[in-house]
């Protein structure tokens, strides 16, 4: 990015939302920025229901398999090493807590519908993505592992000084990859055991009918444990960077570097 | 995460008193004639005429509250202010956002149920169907494996076989087959046949089927409302009492007395057909999977040995199987079983078929879950009415396409 360029843009006025006839004063030591697009928070906050009741409706499904696992030992999914099993997904008392016994119908028949939503605003913010060129803030860099450990250490009082960075840190941009990619293995290993018949190059692709659940289970989890640092993350950056994936705009001190100024540079 | 700027305007107040020292007033007032017309619009009250009242009004108010006030400050105030209004419209457009999500939930937990699930996502299963049935066309053959791979299935289910049939009794019967009454194995009234059991119970090991909750396992419990009367008046209706004693009820297919057809043992169709053998791989609904040799004729040879009649000139779009007590009941797309892994089953691995496995003829397609694999065919019916099915009726999706 040429940073002549962004610094004169940074202190142009926010165009988003002023007219000719209120120009933003000149002097402020903040500025609004505009952080996240219209079309990128709408995808953002319609994955949290969805993907509730995904994951809701996946484990009443799941559970029709695991209470067979003591009859029939077929792959029930389990942390442990050979004849050691340190858990299994899932204990009773977790089912019987949830109410999750016997409702295997209301989560097929969600799982089924809710998968569309959940594909066409992937799908959506994929396309979105990479025609906006919002793709560049987003896909890790070079520099993003090296960035992301240090970040880590930062976040873990373990070191200082943050590497700069516009719009998200290196941690960042590797985690939303991520999240994007497991969202996309959750969708092809879904259809591969959706359809494992009409599909079945997809479903041998992933190892068979069994792997295919296997991964679908552990990305499930895997998105689980991503939602689980997302929410203590976004706790402690407190109410200017959660409202930003409300509103759009964050408040930013003017010196900062501003990914809108990266998104003129694009063009 | 990048939070550099939680208390913006207490900051950079501060910041503006420690370094900045008062300025003259008429940059003030300049710079206070935006963020002055800036909270106007903000109040939504109307703009006013001169532009000059509304900076008098705002430097007023202002120079009242802060004396030595600076132009950062205010720009700084203005900033923050065009925030909480864009802050104020987003969070009411996020709730609404909310809500309407909210009574779409309310709205599929509280509109009416069709077949025990919420109305739309039945309709979706449709759609989902459709969806299928137009782009994968269910043409695809599935994987088939090695002999060595394949074990004995799991018994789970043996919903109208739990009576051991005497094999001297069974007969297959066809309805819908095209000239039929041209053919020797034609009857009047197929219904007519009456199946022999045994007495006794069966040795065989029953299996644990995990779909119907075992202390809701009778038909008044399990039933939604309504059908339990629905199977009542359709007991009335066909005279042919008792059908349909498990959990699901009588089908709504099952033949009414005085229904033609054809009437045949194995040996009037099975030997006229060829013999297949295939390793696949069954899939239940409930997640389990297992490979599995069948040996049996394909479907498509049967139904070129029995062509369905026409029906408005054209083929019938569906056919309907159930089991000669008529307790289980399977409908499906006659398409489907054109499909050349599709067999009528008469052994499993080697062996012929067992009472739970569907002694003496069930399906077998690799197209579909275990649930509509029917074992011991009573009937096959082709038809252009949407066949009724067991566990559709209990809240499973009809067409269940793999």
């Amino acid at each position: 990015m040429n940073s002549e360029a962004a610094v004169s843009a940074m202190r142009e006025p926010d165009r988003a939302n002023t007219t000719a006839a209120q120009p933003q004063p000149m002097a402020a030591s903040i500025r609004l920025e505009r952080k996240h697009p219209l079309a990128i928070r709408w995808m953002h906050w319609v994955n949290f229901p969805v993907l509730f009741t995904m994951i809701w409706s996946g484990i009443l499904i799941y559970w029709n398999d695991s209470d067979n696992a003591y009859r029939y030992p077929h792959r029930v999914y389990r942390i442990g090493l050979g004849k050691i099993t340190v858990f299994r997904f899932f204990p009773d008392w977790f089912y019987k807590w949830l109410h999750v016994p016997y409702h295997v119908t209301m989560g097929l028949s969600y799982h089924f519908f809710f998968m569309w939503i959940f594909a066409i605003n992937g799908v959506a913010w994929v396309l979105y993505t990479w025609l906006s060129g919002e793709w560049r803030l987003i896909l890790p860099q070079r520099r993003s592992l090296r960035d992301a450990i240090q970040v880590t250490l930062v976040d873990l009082h373990l070191r200082k000084g943050l590497p700069s960075q516009t719009k998200y840190n290196g941690a960042q941009r590797i985690a939303y990859t991520s999240c994007a990619l497991m969202g996309a293995l959750m969708l092809l290993t879904g259809l591969a055991i959706y359809k494992p018949t009409q599909l079945h190059l997809l479903t041998s692709l992933f190892g068979g009918y069994e792997m295919a659940r296997w991964i679908h289970f552990w990305t499930t989890m895997g998105l689980l444990g991503f939602f689980l640092v997302h929410i203590v993350q976004v706790v402690l950056a407190g109410w200017n960077n959660f409202r930003a994936m409300v509103s759009g705009y964050e408040v930013q001190r003017v010196e900062a570097a501003s990914a809108e100024a990266e998104r003129r540079s694009w063009q | 995460m990048s939070d550099e700027w939680p208390e913006a305007h207490g900051e950079a107040s501060q910041r503006v008193e420690e370094t900045l020292p008062p300025q003259d007033e008429k940059p003030v007032a300049q710079s206070a004639s935006s963020a002055g017309e800036d909270e106007a619009v903000q109040n939504n009250e109307a703009q006013p005429a001169d532009p000059q009242e509304a900076n008098d009004v705002l430097r007023h108010t202002l120079e009242s509250e802060r004396p030595a006030i600076s132009e950062q400050t205010l720009a700084d105030a203005a900033v923050l202010a065009t925030s909480r209004r864009r802050t104020r419209r987003a969070f009411v457009g996020f709730g609404a956002a909310a809500a309407a999500a909210y009574s779409f939930r309310r709205y599929l937990k509280d509109a009416p149920f069709d077949q025990m699930i919420p109305g739309l996502l039945h309709k979706n299963y449709a759609w989902n169907a459709d969806v299928s049935r137009e782009i994968l066309r269910d043409h695809a053959l599935a994987p088939t494996y090695p002999r060595s791979k394949a074990k004995t299935l799991r018994v789970n289910g043996v919903f109208g076989l739990k009576k051991q049939l005497k094999p001297e009794s069974y007969r297959l019967q066809i309805v819908g087959a095209r000239d039929a009454e041209r053919s020797p194995f034609y009857v009047r009234d197929v219904t007519a046949w009456q199946y022999e059991y045994e007495v006794g119970t069966s040795p065989e090991d029953q299996g644990h089927d995990t779909k119907t909750d075992p202390s809701k396992m009778s038909s008044t419990k399990m039933a939604p409302d309504g059908m339990q009367q629905k199977t009542e008046e359709d007991e009335n209706r066909t005279g042919r009492k008792p059908r349909g004693l498990e959990e699901a009820g009588e089908s709504h297919s099952t033949l009414l007395p005085g229904t033609p057809g054809l009437l045949l043992q194995l040996e009037d169709f099975l030997p006229r057909l060829q013999r297949h053998e295939l390793v696949l791989q069954f899939k239940c609904i409930e997640g389990w999977s297992q490979i599995v040799q069948w040996a049996g004729v394909r479907f498509a040879d049967f139904l070129e040995m029995f062509p369905p009649a026409p029906i408005d000139g054209k083929e019938p779009r569906y056919v309907y199987m159930e089991t000669p007590d008529g307790d289980y009941y399977v409908g499906y797309d006659l398409d489907n079983l054109r499909h050349p892994q599709a067999l009528l089953v008469t052994e499993m691995m080697g062996a012929p078929l067992t009472q739970f496995h569907g002694a003496p003829l069930r399906l077998y397609t690799p197209t579909k879950y275990g649930y509509k694999q029917i074992k011991r065919i009573g009937l096959v019916a082709y038809t252009n009415e949407k066949p009724d099915d067991y566990w559709t009726r209990l809240g499973y999706d009809w067409y269940a396409g793999l």
